[in-house]
């Protein structure tokens, strides 16, 4: 196991710059997990450490080794891809003692070692099959088993669950997890899913256009996330923002829109200051739209109209319109009944409110 | 694979569903049987001539003489039996020569970018696009200069040269439909690029090399513009030995035919045994 760390790393492809000035150091042991949406880098970003793409500029160092000019198989990491890349003209015993056999490890121990990864993965009965001949769960098991098989310092994971349909990936993420306790191996983990990255990671890494937007713990990064794209990214249903402005109201700092009010916690006044009576962006997440009137010394609420309604059983989500074209989204219990167009008296809980610059969209703190 | 599964409403209409369903089936059958009589029809006539005595080739749906003596006569040929000989040579060597050759360039052109394989691709290109019999008098005089004419060398490496522009493509187009992450799963897993190559793309692309390989050994067992310029005495191959039965007193029908049904034989072998590489291979 092994520390990697990401200095200043760029990637160019001619003019386009896929990557820029990524900084990140991933603990010994630690789980972390690139999330963006598609063509953020974060691919390039993991490709680059495993030695697939070249490092435009910037450092990759996988324990205290400089990795940049090592080919892969030098560097001592294990990949799953997307589409498990397993070799299609071996056994599944084979794929998983492929790795081995290039390392000139004698048969005996090839041997021991892929049964032990095939009893980890469940795939013992699996193993003089072709990959052909399996199902996709079966196949990324293979693929986690020809990683695990040998022990490398990193385990790099390129949307290794996106090929599955839902109810499998949510097995697979749980059976990943199952793994990780088993196997503590530092892993750079890549996903478009924000669940996954929700779920997965110890820290999770946030990219937008080649560059870290944010780098926190899961919950952090729910709770306080660094600038808007992030907000609105992490979450599902997403945040909600609206335009409103800061005002003082009765000596005590207000967030201002047309049709509602509210009034700002006492613990995020000093923040705020400097922004008074200027327009900002406040982000709000549907679990903190509440039905009906706040308490008073809370601010006002709004009306709002029911536009579209999801039932998901434990919940119900509402898509509501409110002054204009704001629309809002919002968790209701799912007992609600709630008919199209039905006016609401909505309000915002003032312990979820997020501020974001207008301009720059970054996090107000 | 789907329009095999979907019922008979889901496909798009054609003109034949105007016909009752016992009309369409007949329908098919007829058009069946025609297009093989066209491909058959030519071979039949071919196989009947060969058994003919000289004198009957202009009346084969007549007269009940038949006879393996050209057989006889073209086998006790020496000329014949050399050039089957040099044929199936320089057709297997060509092959073997050339599948190397066109099976690393076709993974070079499918998987790098820079400089050099866009060089070869724009070689390739142009070779591809010059009408090939124009090839052939320059071809002439480079091999007679080079001394090479009438040699092996002198046909083979033209030959070769033929195979690599036109199957280097068709190589590409093969490994364009091989995943790469494989190979970069081999490269993590302790392989150089050359090892990936070799231990996890080749072996994928078996099928489509074994159906390349026929192709080029049946292509150059049935050129005819290259054996007849760049050969003489020495190396003549079967189509033009073939065609040397058309003489000034006439042509030899029945000998011809007798010799062209024995160097359908290969052909016929081959394509009957790999005809289920080529499909799978022509599939990827």
């Amino acid at each position: 196991m092994a520390q990697v760390v990401l200095e200043e790393v760029n990637k160019e492809y001619g003019s386009v710059r896929a990557v820029v000035d990524v900084n990140l150091t991933v603990a010994d042991g630690e789980f972390v997990v690139l999330v963006g949406p598609s063509g953020c880098g974060k691919s390039t970003t993991l490709r680059m450490v495993a030695g697939l793409e070249e490092i435009t500029r910037g450092l990759i160092r996988i324990g205290e080794r400089v990795v940049n000019r090592l080919p892969p198989k030098d560097r001592d990491i294990a990949m799953v891809f997307q589409n498990y890349a397993l070799y299609q003209h071996m056994t599944v015993y084979d794929n998983l003692a492929f790795g081995l056999r290039n390392r000139k490890v004698r048969e005996a121990d090839i041997k021991t070692e892929v049964m032990r990864a095939a009893a980890v993965l469940g795939i013992e009965q699996l193993l003089s099959r072709k990959p052909r001949e399996l199902s996709g769960g079966q196949q990324q098991r293979v693929a986690l088993g020809r990683c695990v098989v040998r022990h490398p310092q990193v385990f790099l994971f390129d949307e290794p669950l996106s090929n599955l349909d839902a109810k499998l990936r949510a097995q697979m993420r749980i059976e990943l997890k199952r793994l990780r306790e088993r196997v503590a191996t530092t892993s750079i983990y890549v996903t478009h899913d924000q669940v996954e990255a929700m779920t997965l990671g110890d820290r999770v890494v946030v990219m937008l256009d080649g560059r870290i937007q944010q780098v926190a713990t899961p919950l952090e990064i729910y709770n306080r996330p660094r600038n808007r794209f992030v907000a609105g990214f992490i979450g599902a249903p997403a945040m909600n923002f609206l335009s409103v402005e800061l005002q003082n109201i009765d000596d005590h700092l207000h967030a201002v829109a047309e049709n509602f009010r509210i009034r700002v916690p006492q613990d995020r006044v000093s923040e705020l200051a400097c922004q008074r009576a200027r327009a900002v962006v406040l982000g709000v997440r549907p679990e903190h739209v509440l039905m009906g009137e706040p308490r008073p010394e809370h601010g006002t609420g709004f009306d709002a109209n029911v536009e579209v309604t999801e039932q998901l059983g434990a919940e119900l989500l509402v898509a509501v319109r409110a002054g204009g074209t704001t629309v809002l989204a919002s968790r209701v219990d799912a007992e609600a009944t709630l008919a199209l167009h039905q006016p609401l008296r909505l309000s915002l809980d003032p312990r979820g409110l997020h501020f974001f610059d207008r301009e720059s969209g970054e996090a107000i703190r | 694979m789907t329009a095999l599964c979907t019922t008979r409403s889901d496909r798009p209409y054609c003109w034949t569903d105007a016909l009752a369903p016992g009309g369409r089936r007949a329908f098919f059958w007829l058009a069946t049987i025609a297009i093989v009589l066209l491909f058959l029809g030519p071979i039949v006539i071919l196989v009947v001539t060969s058994l003919r005595p000289g004198w009957a080739v202009f009346y084969i749906y007549r007269g009940t003489d038949f006879t393996l003596q050209n057989y006889r006569d073209v086998l006790a040929t020496e000329a014949v039996i050399h050039a089957f000989v040099n044929s199936f040579l320089v057709a297997t060597l060509a092959t073997i020569v050339s599948i190397g050759v066109t099976v690393s360039s076709g993974y070079m052109l499918s998987r790098f970018r820079g400089p050099i394989p866009r060089a070869w691709f724009g070689t390739i290109y142009v070779f591809r696009t010059v009408p090939y019999i124009s090839w052939v008098l320059p071809l002439y005089l480079v091999c007679y200069h080079l001394g090479i004419y009438d040699t092996y060398a002198g046909i083979l490496l033209p030959h070769i040269a033929v195979h690599i522009c036109f199957f280097s493509w068709i190589m590409k187009g093969f490994f364009d439909g091989i995943d790469p992450s494989m190979e970069y799963a081999a490269l993590v897993d302790g392989c150089t690029r050359w090892g990936a190559f070799l231990r996890v793309a080749l072996p994928s692309a078996i099928p489509a090399i074994a159906a390349l390989g026929i192709l080029s050994w049946l292509y150059t067992w049935n050129e005819f513009l290259f054996a007849l310029i760049l050969t003489g005495h020495n190396t003549a191959l079967i189509t033009v030995t073939m065609a040397q039965f058309v003489t000034e007193l006439g042509t030899a029908w029945n000998l011809m035919s007798a010799m062209a049904v024995m160097a359908m034989g290969p052909a016929i072998i081959i394509t009957l045994f790999a005809q289920k590489y080529v499909v799978r291979g022509l599939r990827i």
